[in-house]
């Protein structure tokens, strides 16, 4: 375990110039009222998980709290831009561009403990450690992201991805390199069958194999023989995407772009050596919005029907679930939709729903959206705020509306900025009045290759 | 979103910009201070050429501003889109020619006045 802390000696100029602003910044909060109050407690809180809620918790509790003991949980040394991910594999972005250090955001005063977490003891309220130590606490943010569960495709690992014609933009960095890598190579090739497959689980930034699909159109497009291409989407439900205005949107669009659309599909093996692909027919009962409905149980169950088709080229998009170790503790929900799979939580508090000094951000949550950068962007006043009234013994006094947004990305250049929440079937939540998140854009594309990386960071850093 | 959050985001968006912006605003204040040290006066002065020179840097925005975000002319579509384009085109016309005007006085002022 060690302590990472700010030292003012060794300040680089960008660190100044941002202190400097900062200051002044500060001073325009002190001046104008808004600052929030701290809170004394010596409560000890444990953050499981960097990623952009653990990291962004991080910081505003550490703000907030005075006296408290907070532990982040967190063994990598690099912080990923993961929303960057589908620009890298559509060879937009070059890799490095979503790559920075966590020592830069993990703030003073927080115990950064560099191991995975391995098991939580809810019940005794500790935290037990990859090496076999234990994190006690009195208060838990649960924030570590989901888990890729690609040894439920038979034949399927990620380290496939860049041979044998398969992409997978979810598998790591170096994943959604090698899917442009894989992708390069298709399009080299000159013709061919393209598939692109969706997951039967709640996956994050559910928009991102339709917009790999759509930047690879671009790309087909772009090579002048697009119609010696072939390309498919299979879905395993009725829909590809949850907001009802863009799921009808993209289909039309994908039926335009001659993508050839197929329902209630599942990727369920992969023979890499023959470049062939198995699907099983899921059925009709299984609607976008009821993929968490499927068990593990039931991704092998026999008696299915199932289709065997070759690629030239696969997107594969892994079914998703909370980390094992979650999965194996008692706060994993126990009925209703996301029981066995996710963390149990009010959707809208955030606080676990049997262990009120549990809380949960961003993707491991059980919620029907909300696997979004933006979602944590949401979330995270709303835990803060819960929290420090929970120590306090207070009601809780903020609830999440659902808030989550995908910067769909409809070709290359230009993009939809989807913003969306819980409420009237995920009715939109546009930030900007000025942009309509039913048009294409070249504003919301330069959204999302110009802007929205910075206001990751400021959502790090709490600021945001 | 907070003061400290815009200004937050703002400075992650410029930082790997910021040379290229200090040495542009180094350009334009050095020159400023150059032509008005020698009888400049910056509405005093027309310069067809230069006039000329600043409209055309800031139309050639169309064409590489979109291309900058790895996008291009094609998709700016919307209304928003135009008047972002535009909005940015102007202000490049309008830096560029608060560069090119006093330049071109320092280039003809050094020039031997006839006797």
């Amino acid at each position: 375990m060690s302590r990472h802390a700010r030292d003012p000696s060794r300040l680089d100029r960008r660190q100044f110039l941002k202190l400097s602003a900062g200051a002044g910044a500060a001073g325009l909060l002190y001046s104008s009222g808004l600052q929030a109050r701290s809170v004394s407690t010596n409560a000890r809180i444990v953050i499981i998980g960097g990623g952009a809620g653990g990291m962004a918790m991080a910081n505003r509790l550490s703000r907030r709290l005075d006296g408290a003991r907070i532990s982040l949980v967190e063994p990598r040394e690099v912080h990923h831009y993961q929303p960057g991910w589908t620009l890298v594999a559509s060879g937009v972005w070059r890799p490095e561009k979503t790559m920075r250090p966590n020592s830069r955001f993990v703030p003073g005063g927080v115990d950064w403990v560099r191991q995975p977490a391995a098991g939580i003891d809810a019940a005794n309220r500790k935290v037990e450690l990859g090496d076999g130590s234990q994190l006690d606490y009195d208060y838990l943010v649960v924030a570590t992201g989901l888990q890729l569960n690609y040894h439920l495709i038979d034949g399927m690992s990620p380290d496939l991805v860049g041979s044998h014609g398969i992409g997978s933009v979810y598998a790591s960095i170096e994943g959604a390199a090698r899917t442009r890598d894989a992708i390069d190579s298709w399009i080299a090739q000159g013709s061919g069958k393209g598939i692109f497959t969706a997951a039967p689980t709640p996956v994050k930034c559910a928009g991102a194999p339709l917009k790999m699909t759509f930047t690879t159109l671009s790309r087909l497009e772009a090579s002048g023989r697009r119609d010696a291409f072939q390309v498919e989407f299979m879905a395993p439900g009725a829909g590809l995407f949850s907001q009802p205005y863009v799921n009808d949107f993209v289909k039309q669009r994908f039926d335009d772009q001659g993508v050839t659309r197929r329902h209630h599909y599942r990727i369920s093996a992969i023979d890499p050596q023959a470049r062939e692909a198995e699907f099983t027919f899921v059925g009709p009962d299984s609607e976008f919005t009821s993929h968490h409905e499927l068990r593990e149980a039931e991704f092998s169950a026999e008696g299915e029907r199932k289709v065997v088709t070759d690629y030239d080229f696969i997107h594969v998009v892994p079914p998703m679930s909370a980390p094992d170790f979650v999965k194996a503790s008692d706060l994993i929900a126990q009925d209703g939709p996301f029981r066995g799979e996710w963390l149990d939580v009010d959707i809208y508090t955030l606080q676990h729903n049997r262990y009120p000094e549990v809380f949960g951000i961003g993707d491991v949550i059980g919620a029907p959206i909300n696997k979004t950068a933006a979602s944590v962007k949401a979330q995270a006043p709303v835990v803060e705020a819960n929290l420090i009234a929970q120590i306090q013994g207070q009601a809780l006094p903020l609830r999440h509306n659902g808030y989550t947004s995908c910067p769909m990305i409809t070709g290359i250049g230009k993009a939809m900025l989807v913003e969306f929440g819980y409420e009237d079937n995920f009715a939109f939540l546009p930030s900007f009045p000025f942009i309509d998140p039913r048009d294409e854009s070249w504003a919301a594309w330069v959204m999302k290759d110009r802007m929205l990386q910075p206001a990751y960071y400021a959502v790090l850093e709490g600021q945001a | 979103m907070t003061v400290t959050g815009a200004l937050t985001i703002l400075w992650y968006a410029l930082a790997p910009f910021l040379w290229l912006m200090v040495t542009g605003l180094l350009l334009l204040v050095v020159v400023q201070v150059l032509a008005h040290l020698r009888g400049y006066r910056l509405l005093g002065y027309r310069c067809l050429g230069a006039n000329l020179a600043a409209i055309a840097i800031g139309l050639s925005g169309l064409w590489w501003i979109p291309l900058f975000t790895n996008s291009s002319l094609t998709y700016v579509a919307t209304v928003f889109d135009w008047a972002a384009l535009i909005g940015a085109v102007i202000g490049l016309a309008v830096i560029a020619w608060l560069v090119l005007s006093p330049l071109s006085y320092l280039l003809r002022v050094r020039q031997p006045s006839p006797p």
